[in-house]
């Protein structure tokens, strides 16, 4: 009876985040906006996560670059390689990269500051002083981390460029101009449109995670623990998932 | 409240930066792959669009024109693709432009080529049809190809024949041989030498023709004396009167011998009786005989008379006189 047990939780877990989830699309963007938490919120998540994805990014356009030179030299198209990379980072490596740093920022933060709330029963006593504690607290830290991913991924993007630049540049030269030029050539909007569509799914994915296990969170003191852990494993997991739905209904639409 | 508002004003750098970036990205997608820029259309029906598809790049002498907008299949013969075009690319396309299906690089995306052809033409409109350029297709080459290879093997089988006979022949014996070589060298040699010498000779003879223009040495007295031609003028009218002389002497001797002639047919003389009688032949030659035998017996008389001791002493003389002849010889 121990497996059907466990399925019986992760179904009710998934049950529980789909009606979570509602209750967001419900409660979430009606009035009155909570505009100044959500600016707050958007500092938080978006801006202070920046360095962090920035640096990310750079060394895996910079390392990607370098390892993929040996096996173009091989095959004679090293002058491919700025394409290549160009659009491993645009399609895939910089949005999934950023988003799973992301993931491990802001998901482990969200569940946690939640989740003492919770235990601390601080987001009771909110509803008792007359403040929609879900609207203040977990509608804006979802929209926040819808809105802050895409741009944190087109920052991340712009920087793995320029690493993968400065990679090309470690084996031969190139100039800034042709490479820009061979990356954007080769770039459609079949490439960036739906990679960049897909980035609100992944902050989506990351702030309704965080906010679900930390507003969910057992009490006692593992609970805290237990929320911001599963709330960044949950929400990295669900990053891949999004990634296999968005390339399969990019295939779909025929934008690949 | 203060930090809250620099707070803002640092997400709101952070969002503008991010969306700027995100518009200069699809700025420059879009100005290689036109998508905002209105374009024109032009059109080209194609019997095989070799895997062309919608999208791909369209260039015009090379350079980027636009891209194929879309491929309509009319028929089992004809493909319709109509190309976006830049207008500021389209103005400069002429109405004889063709139109070919190529391949970025080796095995590249499939492109579409617009080739203007020599001399001026008015330029195309939105909406014309280009003509479509026959490509050589690679079983086009092949068989061509094929039929190549046959001339060739057919040259390589007679060049095989000829080279083995080359092989077989005098001539390569000959080149072979070191002795032929050398030969030829001295021959060479020799030719060297006659020739130096011919040079020579005709130095000298040169300078002889000089001389002689000159007036030196007996030839050049010869053509160049005045006097000596007027001699020689006289000497050949003198033979000339000779020569007349001379001919009147035949025709006299010719008169004397032919009544001599009759003379001795006719006449009773001794020349004739010498001539007709054969009696006189007879007695002629018993005289001859009796003449050679007289001469023998002669002969004898005189060996006699050379070892005779009286007159040995006057031979020995004479073979001594001829001895000191000949070694003075």
């Amino acid at each position: 009876m121990d497996l059907p047990r466990s399925i019986r939780f992760f179904l009710e877990d998934t049950g529980d985040l789909a009606r979570f989830t509602g209750h967001y699309f419900g409660l979430g963007f009606s009035r009155p906006f909570e505009t100044g938490e959500l600016l707050k919120q958007c500092y938080n998540i978006g801006y202070k996560s920046f360095g962090l994805v920035a640096l990310t990014s750079f060394i895996i356009g910079l390392v990607l670059t370098m390892q993929l030179h040996p096996t173009l030299v091989e095959y004679g198209v090293a002058s491919q390689l700025p394409v290549m990379v160009g659009l491993a980072i645009i399609r895939e490596i910089g949005p999934v990269i950023a988003a799973l740093i992301f993931a491990g920022k802001i998901a482990s933060s969200i569940g946690a500051e939640l989740g003492s709330m919770k235990v601390t029963e601080q987001i009771d006593a909110m509803e008792v002083s007359g403040t929609n504690p879900f609207k203040y607290l977990v509608a804006t830290r979802v929209l926040a981390a819808t809105l802050m991913l895409p741009i944190l991924i087109v920052m991340a993007d712009a920087i793995a460029l320029l690493g993968a630049y400065i990679g090309v540049n470690i084996q031969g030269t190139t100039s800034l101009t042709l490479f820009f030029s061979q990356v954007f050539h080769s770039l459609e909007f079949s490439d960036v449109v739906p990679a960049f569509i897909k980035t609100f799914f992944f902050g989506f994915a990351v702030g309704i995670v965080g906010s679900y296990k930390g507003y969910k969170a057992a009490k006692g003191t593992t609970g805290v623990g237990n929320a911001a852990n599963s709330a960044v494993v949950l929400a990295s997991v669900l990053i891949f998932i999004i990634d296999l739905l968005a390339v399969q209904i990019t295939n779909l639409l025929g934008f690949n | 409240m203060k930090t809250t508002a620099t707070n803002n004003i640092r997400l709101g750098l952070f969002v503008l930066l991010g969306l700027a970036l995100l518009v200069t990205a699809l700025f420059f997608i879009s100005s290689s792959s036109s998508f905002f820029s209105s374009d024109a259309q032009l059109k080209a029906r194609f019997s095989n669009v070799n895997g062309l598809q919608e999208g791909n790049n369209v260039l015009f002498s090379g350079i980027n024109a636009g891209t194929v907008k879309s491929i309509v299949l009319l028929n089992q013969h004809s493909i319709e693709v109509t190309l976006l075009i830049k207008q500021d690319v389209l103005i400069h396309i002429p109405k004889n432009a063709l139109v070919s299906i190529g391949t970025e690089g080796l095995m590249g995306n499939k492109v579409v080529n617009i080739i203007p052809l020599a001399g001026t033409f008015p330029g195309i409109n939105d909406g014309d049809y280009l003509a479509v350029e026959k490509k050589t297709d690679i079983d086009e080459m092949l068989a061509t190809l094929s039929k190549t290879n046959n001339n060739i093997a057919a040259i390589s089988e007679a060049l095989k024949g000829t080279a083995l006979r080359i092989n077989n022949s005098a001539v390569l014996k000959l080149l072979e041989n070191k002795g032929v070589a050398e030969n030829i060298e001295l021959s060479i040699q020799n030719i060297n030498t006659t020739t130096a010498q011919a040079q020579e000779f005709v130095t000298q003879l040169n300078s002889i023709i000089t001389d002689t223009k000159n007036g030196k040495g007996a030839a050049g007295l010869l053509l160049s004396d005045k006097d000596f031609a007027a001699n020689l003028q006289q000497t050949m009218a003198n033979i000339k009167t000779a020569s007349e002389n001379a001919n009147t002497i035949t025709r006299e001797m010719n008169n004397f011998v032919a009544t001599l002639n009759i003379a001795i047919v006719n006449g009773n003389g001794p020349v004739n009786s010498l001539l007709n009688d054969s009696t006189l032949t007879v007695k002629l030659n018993k005289t001859l005989d009796n003449l050679e035998k007289g001469t023998d017996n002669f002969n004898q008389d005189m060996e006699a008379l050379k070892h005779n001791f009286l007159l040995k002493g006057y031979f020995k003389k004479l073979e001594k006189q001829k001895k000191k002849d000949t070694a003075e010889d």
